[in-house]
């Protein structure tokens, strides 16, 4: 499905970015890089505060103000988007280069325009060639058809209050395409939403991605949701990708402990009768220089160099690199454990 | 929509005959040297003869429903001591339009000063415009009125070379009281917008509007100051009251001859008359902006829908 002599799309390299807040500098991200391949989907998985989104929004200079960039590239189409400063430069980048699709649907649109306005701000902004009121109209109404939504010429004209959630998420994602965008990025598109319909914007980016040649990079803490529409994933804990593959080389022959924890942990693993899986403990402050591997602390089977150094990459495959000392060759072997070792057997992805 | 805004007129219409009502009970509780201009010389026959000449002595509830019925033919009585014997409503046609012209000028100033002052203080936060602008702002609202418009009639007319006291028909001797009354107002719409456009950037659909690509500026009016401008325009209307009615210090410094202070006048003369009158007009006016501006916001803002029962507010 992955074919590793795709050109990058997009290559994050040695990306370091911190946040002064109270006077304290904040590591957020570190030391990171990534390769996102030309028309792959890519999914970025971790918990609350590793960074995911951190990392995303600086694509877009959207960081807030107390972010910054201290070091490293974002190589996009021969340019550095890390050495962007002004608003003037971004502008190029946002929408008609790289898109995002917000986590909630119910505040991302202004709720004083009507859906049609907004996503006609959108084609005018990054189409040029579609001309005349009526021109940006239709093309509106076509937007509206692609995610789903029906009777487009009624719906043009309504305000955001009158959708329901997953309708917003389908106009939010209609507008990122009427950006005419080379890359998505979907920061957990469905999280604010109901379980039944998170399917069904799963499946509508997956035809759209299609459609419209896209490069999707998903942001998400629920593997289950990924599992079906990324071609890759990668791990991220504490600002660092600690594993990064084919989804399934992550899913089926996962060696971070921290992989191996965020996947016993999915509720569908669950046995009935016994407690759900949970990870122990808190993520590191970023606060404090990291030292060792950062999720030594939580891992109940870390050995002692795990405190000490961090490890550096191992590649297992072509595809698949892990940062755990685990897959040194002088290290013990470690099983994962029982509950994900047969996902492959299981239906719990589907 | 147009039954909801029939109901409501009905409403408002029922909110100002309560007020009538009540002050007009009120106002039969005071004392009665108000319906007499010379009350020391009276004898207490002449006292009872006055009353009885002006249908005081009959029961409540036959007086409240002829004034009322005077007040549909536009009558409010005289003045009994403001000035003497001279129908309320003739003094009212000579000073109302002064202070309206007076109060909607400073509005005008304000909106056109405190509108651009709040959006650029949200549009450049923390920078020197903004704490330039914090500075002013708390400026108007810390230090009393009095003193800075102490200082700009001082050095105004000197700087304008026009007399201290007010002449209507020339237009230089307008401008230092319309600027005295509209820097109270040019502060408060600054403060205000600014501080509800800072709550709108945060909000996400900006950080949307701004993934689209849209340019600062685009962000900043197209959708912070559009959305940030519907809880404003509920205040304008009251705060045109306010100014019509809160000119007092200004008017009796340039000696303008304006509805500033006449309420107050009036009740410490005990002329019932004026005050019956001067009460329903504010009352009025209170009303009126209330309403507008409630429908002001109704036409700003989709989700609020008066028409439907569900929307209820």
């Amino acid at each position: 499905m992955v074919n590793m002599n795709q050109e990058a799309i997009l290559s994050v390299r040695d990306l370091n970015i911190k946040f002064t807040l109270r006077g304290q500098v904040l590591h957020t991200i570190r030391n990171v890089s990534l390769d996102v391949y030309k028309g792959e989907s890519i999914a970025i998985v971790g918990e609350s505060g590793s960074g995911k989104s951190v990392l995303t929004k600086s694509f877009m200079g959207l960081l807030d103000n107390n972010g910054f960039i201290s070091s490293g590239e974002i190589l996009y189409d021969g340019k550095d988007l890390a050495k962007y400063k002004t608003e003037r430069e971004w502008q190029k980048i946002r929408g008609g280069e790289i898109a995002m699709i917000m986590q909630d649907p119910m505040t991302s649109l202004n709720p004083l325009k009507t859906i049609g306005e907004q996503i006609a701000e959108a084609v005018r902004l990054h189409q040029p060639d579609v001309k005349g009121k009526d021109a940006v109209r239709d093309k509106v109404y076509s937007y509206l058809k692609d995610v789903g939504i029906r009777k487009p010429e009624r719906r043009y004209k309504q305000y955001p209050h009158e959708f329901s959630g997953g309708m917003r998420q389908r106009v939010v994602i209609a507008i990122a395409l009427a950006c005419n965008p080379r890359i998505l990025i979907c920061d957990e598109p469905t999280t604010a939403l109901d379980v039944t319909i998170q399917a069904q914007i799963m499946r509508l980016l997956k035809d759209l991605k299609a459609k419209y040649d896209l490069t999707i990079l998903f942001i998400t803490h629920d593997l289950g949701v990924v599992a079906n529409i990324a071609d890759r994933v990668a791990v991220m804990y504490a600002g660092d990708f600690v594993e990064i593959g084919t989804a399934e080389d992550v899913f089926y022959d996962p060696r971070h402990p921290y992989t191996w924890a965020l996947l016993s942990s999915l509720p569908q693993l669950g046995q009935k009768g016994e407690e759900l899986f949970t990870i122990k403990g808190t993520p590191p402050s970023l606060y404090k220089v990291i030292e060792g591997d950062a999720f030594a602390p939580r891992n109940p089977r870390a050995l002692k160099i795990d405190f000490l150094m961090a490890p550096p990459y191992f590649e297992i495959s072509e595809t698949h690199k892990a940062k755990t000392w685990l897959l040194d060759p002088r290290a013990p072997k470690l099983e994962p454990p029982e509950g994900i070792r047969n996902l492959k057997n299981l239906e719990v992805l589907g | 929509m147009a039954k909801y805004l029939i109901k409501r007129i009905g409403r408002s219409l029922l909110t100002l005959a309560l007020i009538i009502c009540i002050v007009f009970i009120l106002m039969r509780q005071m004392p009665i040297e108000g319906y007499f201009q010379n009350f020391d010389k009276l004898t207490d026959a002449q006292i009872q003869a006055g009353l009885k000449e002006q249908g005081l002595l009959d029961p409540m509830p036959v007086q409240l429903v002829n004034f009322f019925r005077n007040m549909f033919h536009g009558d409010f009585g005289v003045s009994h001591s403001y000035r003497v014997n001279v129908p309320v409503t003739s003094i009212l046609k000579d000073k109302l339009p002064v202070s309206i012209k007076l109060g909607s000028l400073s509005i005008l100033v304000a909106m056109c000063l405190g509108i651009p002052l709040g959006t650029l203080m949200a549009r450049y936060k923390g920078k020197f415009f903004d704490k330039f602008g914090t500075l002013f702002i708390v400026f108007i609202q810390a230090v009393p009125a009095a003193v800075y418009f102490l200082f700009i009639q001082m050095y105004g007319t000197t700087l304008l070379n026009i007399p201290l006291l007010f002449n209507p028909n020339n237009w230089r001797s307008w401008v230092l009281p319309v600027i005295s009354m509209s820097l109270g107002n040019i502060a408060y719409y600054g403060m205000w917008l600014r501080r509800y456009m800072v709550d709108e950037s945060n909000k996400d659909y900006v950080n949307l509007a701004k993934a689209k690509g849209a340019s600062g500026n685009t962000v900043m009016f197209r959708h912070i100051f559009r959305n940030a401008f519907v809880p404003m325009v509920q205040y304008l209307p009251s705060s045109f009251l306010n100014t019509v009615i809160g000119s007092i210090y200004v008017e009796s410094l340039y000696s303008i001859p304006g509805m500033g202070g006449l309420l107050v006048t009036v009740i410490k003369d005990n002329d019932n008359n004026m005050v019956q009158a001067i009460v329903l007009l504010y009352a009025t006016v209170g009303v009126i902006g209330l309403l507008l501006g409630d429908i002001m916001m109704t036409v700003l803002d989709p989700r609020i829908s008066l028409g439907k029962k569900e929307g209820g507010r």
